[in-house]
């Protein structure tokens, strides 16, 4: 049965293993709140084009993360008028650049209008791509879209890289070619803990508490991330400050408590940080290497790992590791793998 | 059971939460029920733990579901084909016995001794493994006695997650070098037809017959496929439905709790040595689609060779296993006094597991 669905399931361009959150994790974002002020002076955006010569701009409209800010919030559903932005901002900033669009191939207008317009210019490509996660991490991208070899952690700009989303190519936008102040954003907020989901226009500088005022849930206990619970930082400090690079807010809860019958409860009690499970041993059932992204065997560095033997883990191409946590995500045995893997990289 | 009435639940998880604080505060009634609890509310309650570190949610899916499908899997598979075949009486006071001793009395015995937080399910499927590869007419006591082997030896051994070996393959072993008389006479035929009452006790008075793998060395006789395929045929208890056992085992491998590589490699290296052999020499060498069909090869390689923790992790290595499985199989069964070859083949490569995965693990990283 799984050789059948492997022989006829091309892989459109992409990689083996990943894991679909979309689907898992079906959040949908209905109001779009205008502007929430900052109490201080709001912080100005601006955009700064790299030192190194940009050969290649890669605009990445493909969010594999639910909780991610959605692409109809800054498309407005019109492609041709972003993508008229974006040769703007290329004639302006880095005329020499080829452009791929990535796209998820889910949007199908905006798949087939990106293709189209880019028919028209020898310079620009688009490339419809399976949003599944982690898709659009910058070395997954540059790989699936430039066959280009990018280390993880490292800087995709001095390989002459560039990566944008579609907020900052509209923020560029107004801020190098049209001359306009920007100091506000989108930031999506979502999860069990708060009443809705909304995207909120928030100005750069304003903390993370007075934008999530008032919408939490009443009861409960609450856990907020920023940047999405799997590989987003958790923050207990809600005086932070908004800045550029939070693109959306997930608040869960924490679920401290016994539930009763947890295997017919699969939907109330998956979006939340309960680990679902016991730890157990490694039980060798492979959904770890099944899963990763990039071929690796997370359970290998495991092992190398709690048998006191951490630097042989770097001898089974540990260097590769995106650190996407999906092996995290998927261990039956609820095992901490991408910590040791961390502490595998820490070791010298 | 889709939906369970709210009150009730809410009543359970009360009388839950009021037993769990009643057995943490009695130090003497946590030594001895504490394990025993903690089991049972683990079957009926989720965790309380949260993710600390990154990733901060975690998949829906953990080894208890991953036990739960393979027990669900084993009844289907071989409880059911057994009693119909060899009648309730025979096959439910065997799993009773093989339970009762193995996980409510050693298990729990052996959580108290060495103070572990809590027993594992993987007892349930030993267990559940253990009646299932001894003879029909195997006595009680004998079941009782591979349960307990089976759960001490793995207890032994480090627990779930660290048996080198498959505990009821290893205890099954234990059975035939000490009473010997019980495994290789106390096989008979099952019962066909309509099941009337007299049915349900039919395993109690029933001739031996040999098994057909055994008629095949005896006498070179061949048992119809479709006899084999619907489990007629006799054998032991649990392996001779193959239709069932394939059916679940397929179900098992779509929902990823057992690895496709290992049964595949696994049969057809059965097939391809055996086609290979009866080539070479000819007819006293089983044919290969009997070799298949018969003898516990089906259940070793659906549910026993795939048990995930005595294999091996790389996935390439698990095609080595498979076919290495298959190899000693059809060695046994064709060139030495032996009918059957699945236990020791499976046992064997479980001993070899740890050698061959570092061995893979070299050749994939040498560079
Ligand atoms: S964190 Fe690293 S090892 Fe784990 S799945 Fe992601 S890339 Fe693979
Ligand atoms: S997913 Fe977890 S239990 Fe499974 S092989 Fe990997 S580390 Fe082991």
């Amino acid at each position: 049965m799984k050789l059948f669905n492997l022989c006829k399931k091309k892989e459109i361009p992409g990689f083996h293993g990943g894991f679909n959150l979309l689907e898992a994790y079906p959040i949908r974002f209905c109001n779009v709140i205008e502007k929430i002020s900052s109490d201080v002076a709001p912080k100005q955006f601006v955009f700064n084009a790299p030192q190194q010569k940009v050969e290649q701009v890669i605009v990445n409209l493909c969010p594999t993360e639910p909780w991610a800010l959605p692409n109809w919030v800054t498309l407005a559903h019109d492609t041709s008028s972003f993508l008229d932005k974006v040769v703007a901002l290329r004639a302006r900033c880095f005329p020499a650049a080829r452009v791929a669009i990535a796209i998820s191939e889910k949007e199908g207008k905006h798949v087939t209008e990106a293709i189209k317009y880019a028919g028209n210019t020898d310079w620009m490509t688009a490339h419809p791509l399976n949003p599944k996660y982690p898709q659009n991490d910058p070395v997954v991208l540059s790989k699936v879209v430039l066959h280009a070899e990018v280390e993880c952690g490292a800087d995709t700009t001095t390989q002459g890289i560039l990566i944008l989303d579609a907020q900052t190519i509209a923020a560029a936008y107004e801020s190098n070619v049209l001359g306009n102040k920007v100091n506000s954003r989108f930031v999506a907020v979502s999860g069990t803990g708060l009443k809705e989901n909304e995207v909120i226009r928030v100005e750069l500088g304003a903390t993370i508490g007075k934008m999530l005022g008032g919408r939490f849930k009443a009861n409960g206990t609450h856990r907020v991330f920023v940047n999405g619970p799997l590989c987003g930082r958790e923050i207990t400090d809600l005086s932070q400050e908004i800045d550029w690079s939070v693109n959306n807010i997930v608040v869960l809860e924490a679920l401290n408590v016994k539930v009763m019958f947890p295997m017919i409860k699969q939907e109330e009690m998956s979006f939340t940080t309960n680990i679902l499970g016991e730890v157990r041993q490694c039980v060798y059932c492979n959904f770890c290497d099944d899963t990763c992204p990039m071929d690796l065997e997370p359970a290998l560095y495991y092992h190398s790992y709690t048998r006191g033997e951490g630097h042989k883990a770097r001898s089974y191409n540990l260097g590769k590791c995106i650190e996407c946590g999906l092996c995290s995500f998927i261990c039956p045995s609820k095992l901490e793998l991408l910590q040791t893997i961390k502490a595998c990289k820490a070791l010298d | 059971m889709k939906k369970i009435p709210q009150p009730i639940e809410h009543i359970l998880d009360k009388t839950f939460d009021r037993m769990e604080s009643f057995v943490h505060s009695h130090k003497k009634v946590n030594f001895l029920f504490g394990a025993l609890f903690s089991a049972f509310d683990g079957l009926l309650r989720s965790s309380k733990d949260t993710a600390a570190t990154q990733p901060f949610i975690r998949n829906n899916y953990d080894v208890k579901r991953f036990m739960g499908a393979v027990l669900v899997a084993l009844v289907i598979g071989w409880v059911f084909p057994a009693v119909y075949f060899y009648g309730w009486q025979c096959v439910i006071s065997k799993l009773m016995v093989s339970f009762i001793v193995g996980v409510f009395v050693v298990d729990v015995l052996w959580a108290i001794i060495a103070q572990e937080e809590h027993i594992s399910e993987g007892g349930f499927v030993s267990c559940l493994l253990v009646p299932a590869i001894l003879p029909p007419q195997a006595p009680l006591w004998l079941v009782g006695l591979g349960a307990a082997l089976a759960i001490i030896f793995r207890n032994v051994l480090g627990g779930v997650g660290h048996n080198l070996v498959n505990p009821a393959i290893f205890s099954r072993l234990f059975l035939t070098i000490c009473f010997p008389s019980f495994l290789v006479m106390g096989y008979q035929t099952p019962f066909t037809g309509m099941p009337d009452l007299h049915s349900l006790r039919y395993g109690l008075d029933a001739v031996t017959h040999a098994t057909p793998l055994t008629l095949f060395k005896t006498n070179g006789e061949v048992a119809s496929f479709f006899s084999l395929l619907l489990g007629t045929s006799g054998g032991s208890l649990g392996e001779s439905c193959r239709i069932l056992l394939i059916l679940t085992g397929l179900w098992l491998i779509k929902i990823k709790v057992v690895n496709w590589r290992l049964p595949l490699s696994y049969l057809s290296s059965v097939f391809v040595f055996s086609l290979f052999f009866s080539l070479i020499v000819g007819k006293s060498v089983a044919p290969p689609i009997f070799q298949l069909m018969s003898g516990g090869l089906i259940l070793g390689a659906f549910f026993m060779a795939t048990d995930p923790i005595t294999t091996v992790y790389n996935q390439k290595a698990k095609w080595i296993y498979g076919a290495g499985c298959g190899f000693v199989t059809v060695l046994i069964r064709d060139f030495t006094t032996l009918p059957e070859g699945v236990m020791y083949s499976i046992l064997l490569m479980n001993l070899l597991a740890v050698p061959i995965q570092s061995l893979m693990v070299k050749i994939r990283y040498r560079a």
